[in-house]
């Protein structure tokens, strides 16, 4: 179809871009309305369809909706139309559609419309809140006029007669939702400058907000009744001119409605902006500081009318009148907060930090004007202010009311209130970090991670909320952990350096005036300097590994510092953006925390002491090895080995290990069986490759040949080797003592051939116990601890010693489909406790099950014998 | 020319990059997975409450080579992720039916 109508559409247009992009057309929206509405006037003159509508007793109304209504249509905005009849809607009117809009669509105008009745289209309204706004928007183009007032006339009748609140409420919930749906934008790495929050529908959400409440008719309105003071409008002005100015050259790139300002289009509308350094790069950055300078106006402003609809909704009178509030000099108006005057500031600047505080206890915003006082007035903040234990509480106070929809810090940071009781921190400010990863200036992101730590203090549904809620309620002194989260970053002002270390050594002055007393100063720093521990280790080591654990207690140490890093690692992870965090990594975070936590609670392997005694006895081996081994060669050794072996096995066995590691070579397992001088007794070490059931195999060699088992150790060395330690009697027969090791020897490789070939063992063991000492024994016990190990299932038996019983235990344990890796056995007369820590032989990791721990902890009771004092073999007898 | 899609332990990875860039492998496609298998999850008690995780987080690395290195980048991979325990993961070898490079539209090896 060839219309000449829609052909000068299309020059206007074309011209109207060129104008545009060479900087001599300032009002585009505008214009560009004008050239449609024109468009639409002349359609509807020469349009045979309309005059026979018209004639025939259906006149119609052509009205803009949307954005097209408001007058704000950018190069490939949507153009919203609604052809409105009085009641019944005439067949001809597809005729007239046709003639109206085919040429547009033809022309690749993206168009919508409806055909609608009044009350149809009245009806629809308070149904559907997407019609609603597009309606609260509407405009008369051409037609009858009559129609259109008359529907508006209705519309405004019904609105305000019983849809008020419920439309109000419409508009409360789509704004919650929309938070949901598209998340802070301004800060986002591609902000959505339309739907996201920060976006051109914040305005929008206003204008509608004041359409409904007070029927304005245009935007200029918003100042003459009363819904923005001066200052206020002539921002919204500012920030909607510049943000509908990237909405359009982001149509014209991307060549379509795209209101999503991609990452790869950054660079260019920066460039079309004008944004160049001397040599003609585009200044990204500088770009996007000022776009979100933009968007967090708007952000603001949607606060403000966030805040009205509440109040409007809930509070029936308004006051007009100033009140005054807790704090003298300072008075609410319109539920906004002001200073009484500025002479009252100069004598009291603590003014300055009061007016967050109230604002945070009531919720109640500060005014603009208070906000550009504050702001001028901020070099009142000096020296003895930052210092001052007063304002310092007032400052505490406000930081644990950083709260995600009412942030009292942000307001802080806008004014230059906080760089300026924090200078340390100005450094920051703006910040940005151009990059995918982080989407936030520094300065906010250490906001948003105060905000995040005081969001832990409500529980959510989710299980992790409820972790990070009873974490958070653990911690006692909530300041330090507040402060660290502000200041974590305080070293990124320098790139170059490693942020970390150097945050701490800046944050010490910070914390000095702070008044935190040494041992809060201490944790703040070390949380600090240590906050990307967590994470870090938790996604370069194996957390399944108890050294992982240890080596984490060990640095973090005390249980009170885990649970603060805990919560910092997950503050600043959530507040650096989704690619920083999601259920992956929180879930090998979450792990390793309980896993360090166990093991500081335990205090076994990470203490002070065990630290200490182990680098004793790291030094005496060395000293030991010194003149056959290389150093490195011994420390890699000595690193490779687990923390337990190193705490209770003695230096000089250590080396004895060692050497026997280092003759292992290729073989299966090496033993060595060496006599012990003072008592006559054998210690056999063994040293192999891990392989379950091994050490169970062993027990019942041993057995099979007679070979007293007085005392066991078994652990792993690291890298999958382990090493066992048998404390044995000497067979009786001393003059073939060494043919009895060999055929011990040779029974081992059998065992280790063939699964079943010390089954016949097995039924030597008795079933009957005599106990020499007089009492009546007790009976046998099986005690199993899960809790205290993330790793391993703890089983302790208690009983009396008899031939063959680490035999039956390990074997009923191995034939469970249980790994013995760690072993304490110990004999003290004729009474043992066994401590066997062990793990699941399929999937290698602790026993969960509940049903299976109640097995095995029966099947060992069964294969204990019957233990039997001799005061009863006596009666029997 | 085939896919190799291996499962592999999260701190491995640098490992892995590591020991294919050596042999001249250096694109991939890197995914944080959750893993079921004979490596389950497990439940931690935290002041009484419990906290179950019911997956394994792994990592999933894509690669596309042409046939004759195949073998070589399998046995990279698994030298690197090898210790010998449970849950040091799976390698899958899948072939490719056609490779394409968007630039230039260059097809088959050259496309890899």
């Amino acid at each position: 179809m060839d219309s000449p109508e829609a052909k000068i559409l299309i020059e206007q247009k074309q011209e109207l871009i060129d104008q545009y992009l060479q900087g001599q057309e300032f009002n585009f929206l505008e214009k560009m309305t004008t050239r449609l509405d024109e468009y639409f006037y002349r359609v509807f003159e020469k349009s045979i369809a309309a005059r026979k509508m018209v004639i025939s007793g259906n006149p119609f109304a052509i009205i803009a909706l949307g954005g097209y209504g408001r007058k704000e249509q950018c190069i490939h905005s949507d153009i919203d139309l609604l052809i409105l009849f009085d009641k019944a809607i005439p067949p001809d009117v597809e005729a007239f559609v046709q003639e109206l809009l085919y040429p547009l669509w033809d022309a690749r105008f993206e168009v919508g419309y409806a055909v609608r009745s009044i009350n149809e289209c009245i009806k629809m309204s308070f149904e559907r809140f997407d019609i609603l706004t597009t309606v609260l928007d509407a405009r008369f183009i051409c037609g009858a006029s009559l129609i259109y007032s008359e529907f508006m006339e209705k519309f405004r009748q019904q609105l305000s007669a019983k849809h008020l609140k419920p439309t109000l409420n419409y508009l409360y919930e789509n704004g919650e939702k929309r938070l949901a749906d598209f998340g802070d934008s301004s800060y986002l790495v591609s902000p959505d400058v339309k739907s996201g929050f920060g976006g051109l529908r914040d305005y929008h959400t206003l204008l509608w907000y004041a359409k409904i409440k007070s029927n304005i008719k245009t935007r200029r309105d918003l100042e003459y009744y009363g819904f923005l003071s001066h200052f206020e409008y002539e921002n919204l002005e500012d920030a909607l001119n510049y943000i509908w100015d990237v909405r359009n050259r982001l149509h014209y790139i991307s060549q379509r409605k795209n209101d999503t300002l991609h990452f790869e289009h950054q660079a260019e509308v920066a460039g079309l902006m004008d944004y160049a350094d001397t040599s003609g790069a585009p200044q990204v950055e500088v770009f996007l500081g000022e776009l979100h300078e933009k968007m967090d106006f708007l952000k603001q402003i949607y606060q403000i009318t966030f805040e009205d609809i509440v109040s409007t909704c809930r509070i029936k009178k308004e006051t007009v009148v100033s009140r005054p509030t807790k704090t003298d000099g300072l008075v609410v108006k319109k539920r906004r907060l002001y200073f009484v005057n500025t002479v009252t500031i100069i004598q009291h600047p603590d003014l300055l930090l009061r007016i967050f505080l109230e604002s945070g206890q009531t919720r109640i915003p500060l005014s603009i004007e208070a906000r550009r006082v504050a702001s001028e007035f901020r070099h009142l903040v000096d020296d003895e202010i930052r210092t001052d234990p007063a304002c310092v509480k007032i400052f505490k106070r406000i930081l644990g009311m950083s709260m995600w929809k009412f942030n009292v810090l942000n307001v802080m940071l806008s004014t230059g209130i906080l760089p300026q009781f924090i200078p340390e921190f100005s450094s920051l400010v703006h910040k940005i970090q151009y990059n995918q990863y982080h989407l936030f200036p520094v300065d906010k992101h250490s906001i948003r991670c105060v905000q995040i730590l005081n969001g832990f203090k409500y529980p959510d549904d989710t299980m992790m909320g409820s972790l990070y809620n009873s974490v958070f309620k653990e911690i006692r002194n909530k300041n330090v952990l507040l402060v660290a989260g502000l200041l974590h970053d305080i070293g990124k002002a320098d790139p170059a350096k490693e942020h970390s270390r150097r945050g701490a050594r800046i944050a010490g002055p910070v914390v000095d005036r702070l008044g935190f007393s040494p041992v809060e100063k201490e944790d703040i720093l070390f949380l600090i300097e240590n906050h990307l521990f967590l994470a870090k280790t938790a996604t370069r080591r194996d957390i399944y590994d108890e050294e992982t654990a240890v080596y984490t207690a060990h640095k973090i140490g005390k249980i009170r510092l885990l649970r603060m890093l805990f919560l910092i690692t997950v503050a600043d992870s959530k507040a650096t953006g989704p690619k920083a965090w999601n259920d992956w990594t929180e879930n090998l975070i979450k792990d390793l925390f309980f896993k360090t936590m166990s093991i500081i609670k335990t205090g076994e392997l990470a203490s002070k002491k065990t630290q200490r005694l182990i680098e004793k006895k790291k030094k005496d081996v060395l000293d030991l090895l010194r003149e056959s081994w290389r150093e490195e060669e011994v420390n890699r050794q000595l690193s490779a080995m687990s923390r337990r072996y190193l705490l209770y096995v003695s230096p000089q066995n250590i080396v004895e290990h060692i050497n026997l590691f280092r003759n292992l070579g290729d073989r299966e397992y090496i033993w060595q069986i060496t006599k012990d001088n003072e008592s006559d007794m054998r210690t056999v070490s063994i040293c192999g490759k891990d392989k379950p059931g091994f050490y169970s195999k062993l027990a019942g060699v041993f057995f099979q040949n007679n070979i007293d088992i007085v005392g066991s150790q078994a652990y792993f060395l690291g890298d999958s080797y382990f090493l066992d330690i048998f404390n044995v009697r000497p067979p009786q027969d001393r003059l073939f003592e060494k043919e009895k090791w060999e055929k011990a020897g040779q029974d081992l490789s059998m065992a280790l051939e063939d699964d079943h070939y010390l089954d016949n063992v097995l039924d030597k063991i008795p079933t009957e116990v005599t106990i020499s000492s007089g009492s009546r024994p007790e009976d046998s016990q099986v005690r199993i601890d899960n809790e205290t190990s993330s790793f391993f299932t703890i089983i302790e038996v208690l009983t009396y010693d008899f031939p063959g019983l680490l035999f039956a235990i390990t074997n009923t344990l191995y034939r469970a489909g249980i790994n013995v890796n760690v072993a304490m056995v110990a004999t003290k007369v004729d009474q043992v406790i066994d401590v066997f820590y062990v793990r699941d032989i399929e999937g290698d990791q602790k026993i969960e099950s509940e049903e299976k721990l109640n097995q095995i902890k029966n099947a060992i009771i069964n294969r204990l014998p019957q233990m039997q004092s001799k005061e009863v073999m006596n009666e029997k007898n | 020319m085939k896919k190799i899609e291996a499962i592999i332990k999260p701190f491995k990875l640098d490992d892995v990059k590591e020991a294919l860039s050596e042999i001249g492998i250096y694109g991939m496609t890197v995914t944080e997975v959750n893993g079921y298998g004979r490596q389950k999850g497990h439940k931690e008690i935290y002041r009484g409450a419990e906290y179950v995780v019911d997956f394994v987080p792994k990592i999933k690395l894509e690669i596309v080579v042409t046939d004759d290195r195949l073998d070589e980048t399998v046995e990279t991979i698994r030298s690197a992720t090898n210790s010998g325990k449970i849950g040091d993961g799976k390698i899958f070898v899948l072939p490719v039916e056609e490779a394409i490079r968007v630039r230039t539209g260059e097809r088959g090896d050259d496309a890899i």
